[in-house]
């Protein structure tokens, strides 16, 4: 039995759980298309297209969009940890041969597939509706945009499960999470520039990792140049150390439970 | 008398301050069906625990097929945990394919082994049912499929018919010490005494984290009484209950919960004077042979007024 074909299993058992609870997967991708389209069309006209660096605001709300859909994907899998060790499964696969680690390997694999692919979804269904420059030509954005939503996963996936074995109860996962994510999210970049705020606050989106991502996704999609930008070789290696480090974070801390499941 | 599958010596188990055991030793043979009987909190599922490796022993030495509990030892290990770990959006063919390749079986080993276990249990019919739509005892059924599926030497049943009817009970154990049995070692924790008369050849009562005795069950019995009389009687005072244990004959009285449970040489002799005892008090009387249960009380007094202990 190798940790390969168990973590394997693992990761298969965690996709059928997400595809199975449709409302899961139907608000992932739409709470953010929605958000898109209303926020998009209803805020471009009060957003001078001149401080856009995409020229209107539903292209420049595509990146945050595709950021946006990646935290909730990472929150909503690590859900699937309470889920799981409420209803006895996760005392199950700790009883198995495995290591705790190869356990939470192959479900955090899980998390981290499904944030990529409604992530990608989100991205190819906006794209032929907004103007994007694909300043690198159409393939090399989209691969730079993916490897963009890879990282992002990994890293957001490793933070949600170092959150998730830390903190009691799923009320207060959510709480930590959206406590985290969401002033993150505002000063990253993903819904208005952050170019033009307090020095303060421009500080905060510099040290902010989602700032990156946003960075990196407005370079790939609609940017016509690079002033202005943090640049796609800072973008990946804080991203990239980032995804590393909070990753190895998220699977150090394994989850202990006793026989009771207490 | 075969080798022991599991040996404890000395094993001291604690939580922050508490201590869950405290010096348990006992030794389990080899494809003995034996039963680990205490009260709640006694120390049963912390045991069970240790030998999953899901826990180390603060002190003391313990060993499952002679080696230290590890987590490669679980591959010869199956185990029901008291409370039910089944996820229910999958179906009972999904929960056992998932079982079967975190313990390394081929596609084909896990296809051939559920349906086996499937049809053993008698949950074929639901096989590609949701989880959540079978009842609790096809639950439970399902998950002794499920810690069967790899046919582990060694079986770790924590309380597994709990909530279950006496029909599926019955038709639990069939199966499982049926053909699904097999040769293998069971080790049964839990507090239901008559079930334990029924299916466990060894038996170790446990208080407070210690052994207080073990045996077979005939050899817990020797030295009982030999009828056991089960009284409904409303508030008995401490003389009447003084009276009845002094009573030429008589053994074991305990009081718990509006009945009182006596152990006697004659219980034909012994209800009449009862009743002269207590009239009108009296709202019932069982009489049945001695049991584990009083031998149980015998050892066992957590939770119960032991008025006498002579037998």
């Amino acid at each position: 039995m190798s940790a390969v074909g168990a973590a394997g299993a693992l990761f298969g058992r965690d996709i059928r759980a997400v595809v199975r609870s449709r409302s899961q997967l139907y608000s992932s991708i739409l709470t953010p298309l929605l958000f898109l389209v209303f926020l998009g069309n209803g805020v471009s006209e009060g957003l001078a297209p001149a401080n856009l660096k995409a020229g209107n605001f539903t292209a420049y709300l595509v990146a945050g969009v595709v950021v946006m859909t990646s935290v909730f994907s990472a929150t909503f899998s690590s859900a699937s940890y309470y889920k799981d060790r409420d209803s006895g499964l996760l005392r199950m696969l700790l009883s198995s041969p495995h290591s705790a680690r190869t356990v939470l390997f192959g479900k955090s694999l899980a998390g981290v597939c499904i944030g990529v692919l409604q992530a990608s979804v989100v991205l190819l269904l906006a794209a032929p509706f907004v103007e994007f420059e694909w300043q690198y030509g159409l393939v090399r954005g989209l691969v730079v945009a993916f490897a963009t939503i890879v990282l992002l996963n990994v890293m957001l996936s490793g933070l949600a499960q170092a959150l998730a074995s830390r903190v009691e109860t799923m009320q207060g996962f959510h709480l930590v999470m959206n406590l985290a994510l969401f002033p993150l999210l505002f000063f990253s970049g993903a819904f208005f520039p952050v170019d033009n705020l307090p020095a303060w606050l421009e500080v905060l989106a510099r040290i902010n990792p989602l700032s990156y991502a946003v960075d990196a996704l407005e370079l790939a999609a609609y940017a016509d140049g690079r002033s202005g930008f943090f640049g796609l070789a800072l973008d990946f290696a804080v991203m990239g150390a980032l995804a590393v480090g909070v990753y190895a974070l998220g699977l150090a801390r394994t989850p202990r439970l006793t026989w009771s499941g207490k | 008398m075969p080798p022991p599958i599991i040996e404890a010596t000395d094993v001291v188990f604690e939580y922050g301050e508490r201590r869950a055991l405290d010096g348990l030793t006992l030794s389990v043979p080899a494809g003995s069906v034996f039963g680990l009987l205490g009260p709640n909190g006694s120390g049963k599922s912390t045991f069970v625990s240790l030998l999953a490796a899901m826990e180390r022993p603060s002190a003391g030495q313990l060993s499952v097929f002679g080696e230290e509990p590890a987590a490669a030892l679980r591959a010869r290990v199956g185990t029901v945990f008291q409370e039910n770990a089944l996820d229910p959006l999958m179906t009972p063919t999904e929960t056992l394919q998932l079982a079967g390749r975190l313990f390394g079986l081929s596609a084909g080993t896990i296809r051939e082994q559920s349906k086996r276990r499937l049809a053993e249990f008698g949950l074929s019919e639901r096989a590609n049912d949701s989880v959540a739509k079978l009842s609790g005892g096809m639950r439970r059924r399902l998950e002794m499929c499920r810690a069967l599926l790899h046919d582990p030497e060694l079986l770790l049943l924590d309380e597994p018919t709990t909530g279950v009817d006496p029909d599926e009970r019955q038709s639990l154990w069939a199966a499982l010490l049926g053909r699904a049995g097999g040769s293998r070692t069971i080790l049964l924790a839990t507090n239901d005494l008559s079930e334990a008369d029924q299916v466990c050849d060894h038996v170790a009562f446990i208080q407070a984290g210690r052994v207080m005795a073990s045996g077979t069950p005939a050899e817990l019995k020797q030295g009982l009484k030999r009828e056991s009389v089960r009284v409904g009687w409303d508030s008995p005072t401490e003389e009447q209950l003084a009276t009845v244990a002094g009573w030429a004959g008589e053994g074991q009285v305990t009081a718990h919960d509006g009945s009182v449970h006596i152990t006697v040489d004659d219980a034909s002799a012994f209800v009449p004077r009862l009743f002269a005892l207590a009239p009108g008090a009296i709202r019932s009387v069982a009489i049945e042979k001695a049991s584990l249960e009083d031998a149980y009380f015998r050892h066992v007094a957590r939770r119960t007024q032991t008025v006498a202990g002579a037998s």
